[in-house]
Order: structure tokens, then sequence, then C-alpha cells
């Protein structure tokens, strides 16, 4: 798919690098694309990827960033996609402060699943999610503005890591009002994706608040076959349920029986089991959230043997835990 | 013929010199004439034109002429052959073994690479959900145990609340209930004391006696006093009109009076 053919003059072992570095210097636009091109293919080799970085040409690569022709541009992100797969890649990125010119390029339709795909490597990185935050005004501005499914879904991958690291900020400049759109979206994937960020914006207090907002449609997703959309929904909701108008909400959306068979499907093979484990214990304690109302404890009592035979069965001591816990709340009284 | 004056080329020099000096036949006596004659053994015709003979030619058009056979030169020396056999150069399984090893070796080691750098990536970001999930089981348990505090204690707080105002109620309501006691008490005595003072001073009349007294009385003085009034003057009137004849009487006799008794 490639118009650009690299050239047949590559360097041999440790000239590759060097030689194409120097290639990219050239001012005429053809060669440099070709440059590219090669250097593209140099990468997947394991080992060149650290000799490019230790060759310094970041310098060159960042000021091609801001090259006229968008076709250079892509080739330059995808480079720096392949280099952000590696650690000391990643670092080095991040230490040559590349976001400013990539914060541009979201702009750019060709680069932008590129620059997406990159900003999510980085985010692997320790300081990754702190420094994602300095573009969090300009990925949320883009937020609605994104229509394909597939950059939808990466652009709120890259939001929900931002959330988990500083929710506050994100609650301030007014994320939930705007991912409430997404959660109703035809898509699986984009409300899957949007419940994740949500379940980030719910962990601090005023999150919570918020989201009670959107609560129908995090049940109605909820109801979805799918595992990872019952995993995210069942985690907005246990989050969400920790204040009183939640477990309010909660209740009067009737999730209470949907978490309940979710909680006591039985599956035989351990590797199902072991994939279903974090839905099972979030269901739960959304369960225990709701078992503190007057109503839902009522509920629940009903359902008391089952909770009771489940966690004599349950092998797992995680799941165990939190089902004792579950059963000490149901029981209680004043 | 050319003359002696004629420069018979453009030389100067030595050679034109010379050329012009070369002795000569001298010129023909008067009425005979100079002829050339060849004197060689074989004679020549001299003539300017020279004998041009023509001759042509023309090529037919070419034949079809068989090819010339390949010159091969006869054979000379001796014969020799030799034939390379299987085996006899070198032994393919094991010269290949080591450029195998290398090439197989390279590209396993590079998929490898390739594999366990992805392998890095999916770990990285498995290690990243698992503490994600791990931070999600005891997170909302920590929230909802401070919701439960906070409830508890806003619950607590709220009765203490509730108590000090009963108290505080209550308190009001004794103190309401001991100056009421007071007031009664007081304000027992002071209604009679209060209308007997008053009647005493006098604020409470018979409309009609008052009436009486600020309408009626004041005319009927008034008239009673002027009636007195003109009784009055009329006595005096009488007394002046009666003294003071009496007085001239007196004055005239000049005589005294006796003593009025």
């Amino acid at each position: 798919m490639d118009p650009v053919a690299p050239p047949g003059l590559v360097g041999f072992g440790r000239w590759a690098v060097p030689l194409l570095s120097e290639q990219l210097r050239l001012p005429r636009g053809g060669a440099r694309l070709r440059a590219l091109a090669a250097l593209a293919d140099e990468l997947h080799r394991p080992l060149r990827a650290t000799e490019a970085l230790n060759a310094g040409f970041l310098q060159q690569l960042k000021v091609l960033l801001e090259d006229e022709d968008p076709l250079v541009r892509a080739k330059v992100c995808e480079i720096l996609h392949m280099l952000a797969a590696h650690a000391s890649g990643r670092h080095a990125l991040l230490a040559a402060s590349f976001l400013p010119p990539l914060s541009e390029l979201l702009e750019d339709p060709p680069c932008r699943r590129t620059v997406y795909l990159l900003l999510s490597r980085l985010s692997l990185h320790s300081s990754g999610g702190a420094s994602l935050l300095t573009l969090l005004p300009k990925l949320m501005k883009r937020l609605p503005e994104e229509e394909e499914e597939e950059l939808q879904v990466l652009l709120l991958s890259l939001l929900t890591c931002c959330f988990q690291v500083d929710p506050q900020a994100a609650l301030r400049s007014d994320a939930v009002s705007l991912l409430a759109p997404k959660l109703s979206d035809g898509a699986l994937r984009v409300r899957k994706a949007a419940a994740a960020a949500m379940m980030a914006l719910s962990v601090p207090m005023a999150g919570k608040l918020q989201v009670c907002e959107v609560l129908p449609a995090v049940a109605a997703l909820l109801q979805e076959d799918d595992e990872d959309a019952q995993l995210n929904a069942s985690g907005v909701i246990m989050f969400t349920a920790v204040t009183t108008a939640g477990k309010l909400r909660c209740l009067h959306l009737d999730v209470l029986p949907v978490l309940l068979k979710l909680v006591c499907e039985r599956h035989d093979e351990e590797q199902i089991r072991r994939r279903r484990k974090p839905l099972v214990i979030y269901a739960l304690r959304a369960l225990t959230m709701l078992a503190e109302t007057p109503e839902g404890r009522r509920l629940l009592q009903e359902q008391l043997p089952l909770l009771r035979r489940r966690s004599e069965e349950e092998e797992d001591q995680d799941i165990q835990q939190v089902l004792q816990t579950a059963v000490q709340v149901v029981t209680f009284s004043p | 013929m050319r003359t002696r004056d004629e420069r018979t080329s453009g030389a100067v020099g030595p050679k034109r010199a010379r050329r012009k000096f070369r002795p000569r036949t001298p010129e023909p006596v008067q009425g005979r004439k100079h002829l050339e004659v060849q004197t060689e053994s074989f004679l020549e015709e001299l003539s300017d034109i020279p004998v041009v003979q023509e001759i042509e030619c023309q090529t037919d058009s070419f034949l079809d002429r068989p090819e010339t056979p390949i010159f091969i030169p006869s054979k000379t020396g001796k014969d020799a052959e030799t034939q390379i056999d299987e085996g006899d150069l070198f032994d393919f399984e094991e010269e290949v073994r080591p450029i195998l090893e290398i090439l197989v070796g390279k590209t396993l080691e590079q998929s490898l690479l390739e594999v366990m750098e992805k392998e890095e990536l999916a770990a990285l970001m498995a290690q990243q959900r698992a503490f994600l999930e791990r931070r999600n089981n005891q997170l909302p348990e920590v929230h909802r145990l401070q919701e439960q505090e906070r409830r508890r204690r806003e619950e607590r707080e709220r009765r203490m609340a509730e108590q000090k105002r009963a108290l505080e109620e209550e308190k009001e309501v004794a103190e309401k209930m001991a100056a009421r006691a007071l007031t009664q008490q007081q304000l027992h005595d002071l209604v009679p004391s209060v209308f007997a003072s008053l009647r005493r001073e006098g604020y409470f009349y018979d409309p009609v006696e008052r009436d009486v007294e600020t309408n009626f009385f004041p005319r009927l003085v008034d008239d009673v006093q002027r009636v007195l009034q003109k009784k009055c003057r009329a006595r005096e009137l009488l007394d002046v009109l009666s003294f003071t004849p009496a007085c001239r009487r007196v004055h005239r006799s000049g005589k005294i009076l006796p003593q009025a008794q």
C-alpha cells in the first residue's frame, strides 16, 4: 500500500542507520520519504532500535514531524511507534519532549491512528500517564469530533489512562457530560471503552455523584452478553453505589437480579473461572453496597442461602473473602 | 613559356634568389628556334593531357552463399579428461551445516527477539491491568467503609445535635414556666390594685354624671352667676341710686346723720 519504495542502497550492518539518517537531512522530498520507509523497515529488526536511539537522530525526527508532506509525517509517526515498543525508546521519547509536536498531529487525519497507538504505548511507561495529562484538554476536545469506531475506542482507552492518573482534573473539565453520549453510542466497543473511562472517573467522591446521572445507560450495558462490557458496567455500579444517591438509583434501575445472576453463574473450566474472577468480585462488591440499604438488604436476605452455598463452593480466596463480607453486611442488624 | 620576370612562385628569399640566378640555356639566336628534344633511350610522349583510362566496375547483388564453416583447428596435443563425482569436491551435508546453522539461528534469534518484544509489551499491559484489578477490588470496599463511617458519624452527630436541642428546649420550657408562675403571682394582685388606683384617680366615671358635670353644670353655674350678677348689679345700682342723693342731702343739710342702726 506504500506508494514509496525503499531505496536499494541501504548500508549493511552498523552503517544502515547512520547512512539513512544522513539521507534524512536531504532537502528533497522524495529521497526523504524513501529514507524514512527504509528506516521503518530497518527498525523492525530488534537491535536496530537501540542503535537508532544511540545514534541520536530523534531531534531530526522531531523536525520532520512538522514537515509539510503528510506522507512524511505519517511515516515518522510509524517510526516513533516502533521506537516506543522498547522501554528505552519510550524513555527517550518522553525525555526528548515529543509530546507537544505530537499533540499538533492529533488534528492530522493520516497520522491520527498512529499517534493514538503511540500514546497508548507511551502510557505504559512509569511516568507516561503523568505526561499524558498535559495532553488531556486536547484529547477531550477531540472526543466529540471523532467519527471512526476504532479511533473512538483508542481515544477512550487513552482517556481512561489519563483519568486513572488524575480523575480530579478531568472532573473539573466536565468529563462526565462529554462521555455520556458515548455510553449510548451504537457500537458495543465504544460503549465498553466509555464505561471503562467512567469507572476511572467514579473513583473520587465528586465523580461518583456526577456519574449517578448516567447510571441508566450503564445498567443497560450490564445486560449485554459481552464479558468486558459486564465487567466495566459492574465496576461503574460498584463505585457509584457507595453514595446513598447511587444506591437508591441502582435499586430503582433494578440491577440487583442481574448482579446476582453474574455472581452465581458456575463454570467448570479453570480458565473461564479465572477470566471471570474480576467480574465476580466487582458484582459482589456492588451487591455489598446495595445491601446497605434497607430494601436491598431485604431483597438479599431472601437470596442469602444462595450466597452462603456459593461461598462454600468457592475455592478462590479473594472471592471467598468478598462473599463473606457481603454476607456480613446482609445479615447486619443495628 | 614563362618569362623570366614573372615570379614562378611566391617564394622570397634565398631560394628565389637561387632560382633566379640558376643558369639557363641562352636565348635562341635570331632566326633559330630552340626545340626541346628528349634524349633518353626510351622516348615518352609528353603532353599536358595525362593518359586516362577509364575502367568501370559494378558489383552484382550478393548471392546467397553458405556460411563459412567454423574454423576448427586441427587437433594438436593430447586428449585428457576429468570428471567430478559426488563427494569429490566437498560433502554438501557437512558444508551446509554451519551456513544453515547461522541462517536458521539468526532467523530464530530475530524472530524470538521480535516475539519477546511483543510479549514484553503484552506483559506490561497485563501487569497494568492486574494492578488495576487489584486496586479496584480493594478500593470500593475502602470507599464503602469510609462512606459507612461517614454516615454513622453524621447520624451520631445529628442525634447528638438533636439531643442537645431537646435539652435546650426543655430548659427553655422550664424557664418559661417559672417566669410564667412568677408573673402570674405578681399579676394576681396587680389587677385589683390597678383597678382600685384607677378608680381612685377618677378614671372610671359615670358618663351621664360626667356629661352633666361637664356640660350642664357650667352652663347652669354660668346662668346662676349671671342671674346673681344681675341681681348684684341691680342692688349696686340701687345702692348707688339711693346713696348719692342721701349723701347729697346729708351734705346739703350739713347735719350729722345719726349713726346708722
